[in-house]
């Protein structure tokens, strides 16, 4: 279980003291073991800072953040990370990026080729392991970038908008991908979106967050049922939750244009 | 036209083997460019008869008889050896420096100012310098050309290191990367296009350093030579040379240009 309590964090002026920025303020949640939960809210509301805290990228100011009652202070085993720009290094193949992680965490060579290409197999990059980065489209970048994350098998997986970056029928098609792989290997997700829909679709819960600072404004449930894939887009449930975030997201972002009029 | 030819008895143009015409195929607009400079060369050197442009074929001649005599051989190798040693050090100490500064702020802070003073001061301003510190030795030539190359590469190792993607380094350390493999892995491949533009200025730098070094102060090599026939006003000697240290730096230059087309093939 992911707790945090009363996570506040403040990125220092630009001369590294003063007149910070409170960029999260006072935080308190939990994410359950194999839960997925979505985190959605109008940007500056500190959502990618929030995944950077959990993934022991950068330090916090005030709270805890502990995972199984261990408190982060670094990154870990534990977690792995899918970046929003997918983050993938432009000189290495496909198979050498994917088995990434695990060389850096000193795998015998053997076993990281025969992890990364069954992870390849898996998000279905078959026959495009010597490929460059550059030499794919943006959909099938980040499959590489989920391979990598789940090659070294942890027990979290932090998305930061790993779809964002993608065209609407590319992020169809991934959404479902990645909602298979997650009905087999079962994992701990928190996913960060500016999408309502991706949002209801993929969470079990649905983290909403308000901007300057961030707060959590409201954890929302999501009741329905899985496989979820095209159908569950039609129900009513579907869409209420949907209109609801709507209406909260919309109140924030009407609130913001005034306050900066 | 050329496939033609490779095709129709293995021989390219003016009977060369098509192998070893490949490379130079597509070459056209270049190789007549060269041509037409130096039939002009000629051209005029015969109308004008001046003394400072002897026509080029008298180059050629001087050039041919300098290396029948061995004289070209002996200094050639003599500047060569201070140029490898020379660049060498630069080489070294440049990676070395320019990606201590590239990746930590403080050190940047720390040498930037005598760095950017150094690549912008004429280098040759040391020599009565080195010559103090150094004496009569080899080592006065070789810190001039060090003096000459070092700073550039430098610059653009601490620049090439300090721009890698920042998403890189993080996506490195979110799998728990420490610092040398960080180093290793991501920061050293994803600056070397970078690197490479500062070692070719940086041996084109080391080049000019060698003749200037051996002209002015050490007097040995090509660049004693170039001296000594230009004080007797031999022109066409003095171009024979020219020719010699043109056609080293342009093999430098592909030596580097082919360690960088191999080695950064994929940021075409």
């Amino acid at each position: 279980m992911i707790q945090v309590r009363g996570l506040s964090k403040e990125f220092l002026g630009r001369d590294g003291e003063g007149t910070g920025v409170l960029a999260i303020d006072s935080l308190d949640f939990e994410v359950r073991d194999n839960e997925f939960l979505t985190v959605i809210g109008p940007s500056g509301c500190g959502k990618t800072t929030l995944l950077r805290i959990i993934a022991g990228l950068i330090p916090f100011n005030d709270g805890e953040v502990s995972i199984d009652d261990v408190a982060v202070t670094g990154p870990g085993p534990d977690r792995a990370v899918v970046f929003q720009n997918f983050a993938l290094m432009p000189w290495a193949d496909v198979l050498t990026n994917v088995a990434f992680g695990l060389e850096i965490r000193g795998k015998p060579k053997a076993e990281c080729e025969a992890t990364a290409m069954r992870l390849v197999r898996l998000v279905g990059l078959e026959g495009f392991e010597r490929r460059l980065p550059k030499e794919l489209s943006g959909g099938m970048q980040q499959r590489v970038g989920l391979a990598r994350a789940l090659a070294v098998n942890p027990r979290i997986l932090l998305m930061d908008e790993p779809f964002g970056a993608l065209d609407e029928q590319t992020r169809r098609l991934l959404q479902e991908q990645l909602l298979r792989i997650w009905d087999r290997e079962r994992k701990t997700v928190i996913f960060i979106t500016h999408s309502m829909e991706e949002a209801v679709l993929l969470g079990d819960r649905v983290m909403l967050m308000t901007p300057r600072p961030g707060r959590v404004k409201e954890i929302i449930e999501v009741p329905l049922k899985r496989p979820r894939g095209q159908e569950t887009e039609k129900s009513t449930t579907f869409t209420e939750i949907k209109e609801y975030l709507w209406e909260n997201l919309r109140s924030m972002q009407v609130l913001d244009q005034r306050g900066e009029a | 036209m050329a496939n033609v030819a490779i095709e129709a008895g293995k021989t390219g143009p003016i009977g060369v083997p098509a192998a070893l015409w490949r490379p130079f195929r597509g070459a056209w607009t270049e190789a007549l460019a060269l041509l037409g400079g130096v039939i002009l060369w000629e051209v005029l050197g015969r109308v004008m008869a001046m003394p400072w442009l002897p026509p080029f074929s008298k180059i050629i001649a001087a050039l041919i008889q300098f290396v029948q005599s061995g004289v070209i051989l002996g200094n050639a190798a003599t500047s060569l050896q201070g140029l490898a040693i020379g660049f060498s050090i630069s080489l070294t100490v440049g990676l070395l420096v320019g990606a201590l500064m590239g990746r930590y702020r403080r050190v940047e802070k720390a040498l930037d100012v005598y760095v950017n003073a150094l690549l912008i001061s004429p280098s040759m301003i040391f020599a009565p310098i080195f010559f103090a510190i150094f004496g009569l030795s080899d080592a006065v030539r070789i810190a001039v050309i060090v003096m000459y190359s070092l700073f550039v590469i430098i610059m653009n190792t601490a620049t090439a290191v300090r721009t890698v993607d920042p998403a890189l380094v993080e996506m490195a350390s979110s799998f728990g990367a420490n610092e040398r493999q960080i180093f290793l892995r991501i920061l050293l491949p994803a600056s070397l296009p970078l690197v490479f533009a500062g070692v070719r200025l940086g041996m084109g730098r080391a080049v000019k350093g060698m003749i200037n070094g051996e002209m002015l102060i050490a007097m040995v090599g090509l660049g004693a030579l170039a001296q000594r026939y230009g004080s007797q006003f031999e022109a066409s000697k003095v171009f024979a040379i020219a020719l010699v240290v043109l056609i080293i730096a342009l093999v430098c230059n592909w030596v580097v240009q082919t360690a960088e087309n191999r080695l950064t093939r994929w940021a075409d």
